[in-house]
């Protein structure tokens, strides 16, 4: 996947850039509008990561480039504003999906995952990963083309693992992912267990394959 | 007491003793005048009869002075003072007796010596002093009744731009847009009012707008920097060389941002709802946004084996759905997270009130201070603006939101008011 990270905060860019490079994937940076239009205008991306506060103005003029130049591209907008207004601005803008700071890099993947697979493989949306497959319009998961039923939580949580797969993913990222708001709550880090137990026993059942790894107290590796 | 009734009250008394000092000392002076021409006739009188005796060389007949009452009484005395003296005035015609002014006098008639006495009636300069008496009383009310009027007329004229001053700054609001208008006086006084009170209130809007920036500005901010200890935290868990240690100390940093940034998102959702920038306001069915919360925190409440119980009408409001969805999670969450394990959350949806009950500590919460920002239990892990982000929400949409302790449960109410706009 080639992506286009346009971000003017070197210290965040940075790790961005490395996190998903990680896996064979090719991202570019550029700190502004102008440079960002330019690149557009030259290369083709996959997917554009657009924060909107730019030093030289704001990143709703990339959308409004991308759509009077008629390119494709996903983007994922990146806002310090939890603003509704800059969101409604943003989808409709041609936007795919927009994210508030601060997030977990993880979150950062699996939505940029989703958006880019929702415009690269259309409807016949199939998602495979070693010997699972996962049938992202039917939301139905398949081991070893043996059919296993998930609750919606180890479903979130098992596209969310497959997005971020070889990393290691925190128990926070994975509360916020699947609780937002709501997980304020001290004990969600036992949902979390109860659920990764659960989805880990069912994906062992039928594979005989552990994909998870617990890392110290602070997270889980899906490989 | 009006400042109007306050001047009314001091000018007439002030006008009326005034007034009535002056009566007094114009009485004195007329009376002093009248006196002294009753004396200076009497003198002339006396002086004619004089001379009428030394011309006829006997004394007058009293029907001779007109009205006067002339007597003579024969003296041995050779000199005798002119003197003047009250006493009372016979009217020969009328018979009756009035008030009169009399000169006693030596008058000599054929070798013989007589006091003459002249008594003249008094009642001319009474009757005198009686018109101008009451025309200086008809004076003095129609004066009076003229300043009340006048001053009433006049004063409330002259007030009126200072209520319309007063009036405006009691509906002043400071989160409003709403301006203080300059208003239009003919006194100096309240013109100087008026423009000190649109400066004024200018700038406290303006300060206050400031403010307002600062602190969003400021929210704003703060996200990146979090940002980038987030991002830079889920890369550091990727270094597999890391200790157990190591990754003890970074869960303790991510639960420490994660909470920070929770706690600003609050701020910025609390000033948001302060200046009503969330006016997406559309039909929310309160019922159905219960029932979805109730799903979303089942799984908490069957951790802490929590049986939820609810009987709800239907309740349609209009407002942002997004706040309607903060404000039933909070409850819900407020109800979980200070429930016993076993407990219990009632809900009841009647018309238009909503109520929350949960089991949990069975001391009472201090009702004036839980919806104050920042407020917490003892026991609380929160961030202490749930309560405050609720009871925002109750007063931008004019809903009560109230608690009590009932039957050990701590009770939430909500009336909602319809419309709610």
């Amino acid at each position: 996947m080639k992506l286009l990270l346009i971000e003017d905060e070197p210290a965040l860019s940075e790790t961005i850039e490395k996190y998903f490079t990680g896996d064979g994937g090719l991202c570019e940076v550029c700190t502004n509008v102008s440079s960002a239009i330019e690149k557009i205008s030259l290369y083709e991306y996959d997917c554009i990561l657009l924060d909107i506060g730019l030093p030289d103005g704001d990143g709703f003029a990339v959308m409004e480039y991308l759509q009077s130049s008629g390119k494709n591209e996903c983007v994922l907008i990146i806002s310090a504003r939890n603003s509704l207004d800059d969101k409604i601005k943003g989808l409709n803008l041609g936007a795919d999906d927009y994210i508030t700071k601060p997030f977990h890099l993880a979150e950062l993947k699996a939505r940029l995952m989703a958006i880019f697979r929702r415009k690269a493989f259309g409807s016949s949306n199939v998602l495979n990963y070693d010997q699972i497959s996962v049938d992202l319009l039917g939301r139905t998961v398949h081991v070893n083309d043996k059919p296993t039923i998930l609750t919606k939580k180890e479903y979130d949580m098992l596209l969310y693992f497959i997005a971020n797969k070889g990393r290691v993913v925190s128990k926070n990222a994975i509360a916020e992912h699947l609780w937002g708001d709501e997980m304020d709550m001290i004990d969600s880090f036992d949902f979390i267990y109860t659920h990764i137990k659960n989805l880990r026993k069912k994906l062992f059942e039928l594979s005989g394959k552990d994909f998870f790894a617990t890392i110290y107290g602070v997270g889980y590796k899906f490989s | 007491m009006k400042l109007a009734a306050h001047y009314n009250r001091a000018s007439i008394i002030i006008s009326v003793s005034v007034l009535m000092i002056s009566g007094i000392i114009y009485y004195l002076v007329i009376n002093h005048i009248a006196r002294q021409q009753l004396d200076s006739d009497l003198v002339e009188e006396l002086e004619e009869v004089v001379a009428y005796v030394s011309l006829n060389h006997h004394l007058p007949k009293p029907v001779d002075f007109d009205e006067d009452v002339t007597t003579f009484v024969k003296t041995g005395r050779t000199n005798f003072n002119t003197v003047f003296f009250d006493t009372p005035y016979h009217n020969p015609k009328e018979i009756k007796s009035e008030e009169g002014r009399a000169i006693a006098g030596l008058v000599k008639a054929n070798g013989q010596n007589y006091i003459v006495t002249i008594v003249e009636s008094r009642e001319n300069t009474e009757y005198l002093i009686q018109i101008i008496t009451g025309v200086t009383l008809i004076l003095t009310a129609i004066l009076l009744s003229v300043l009340i009027v006048t001053n009433r007329l006049v004063l409330s004229g002259l007030w009126r731009p200072f209520y319309s001053i007063v009036e405006q700054v009691k509906w002043f609001n400071v989160a409003d847009k709403h301006k203080v208008e300059p208003v239009e006086a003919r006194a100096d006084e309240f013109k100087d009012l008026s423009d000190a009170i649109v400066k004024m209130s200018s700038r406290v809007s303006g300060e206050y707008q400031g403010l307002k920036a600062f602190t969003e500005n400021a929210s704003h901010e703060m996200m990146t920097p979090l940002a980038i200890i987030t991002s830079k935290l889920d890369m550091l868990i990727q270094d597999e060389t890391l200790n157990p240690e190591q990754f003890n100390q970074i869960s303790d940093i991510y639960s420490a941002a994660s909470r920070l940034s929770r706690l600003n998102q609050s701020l910025m959702l609390l000033m948001k709802i302060d200046n009503n920038l969330l006016k997406d306001a559309e039909k929310v069915s309160v019922r159905t946004v219960i029932l979805e919360k109730a799903q979303q925190f089942n799984e908490m409440m069957q951790n802490k084996n929590i049986e939820l119980e609810y009987k709800l009408d239907d309740l349609e409001v209009t407002a942002s759905k997004y706040l309607i969805d903060v404000l039933i999670g909070n409850l819900f969450s407020n109800a979980i997270r200070h429930n016993k394990n076993p407990g219990k959350i009632k809900i009841t949806l009647l018309g238009n009130k909503l109520t929350f009950k949960n089991t949990g500590d069975a001391l009472e919460l201090d009702r004036e201070t839980i919806f104050e920002r920042f407020y917490k239990g003892r026991t609380s892990e929160g961030s202490g603006l749930g309560l405050a982000i609720m009871k925002n929400i109750c007063t931008l949409y004019n809903c009560e939101i109230a608690y009590t302790l009932t039957e050990g449960m701590h009770c939430f109410s909500i009336s909602f008011n319809q419309p709610l706009i």
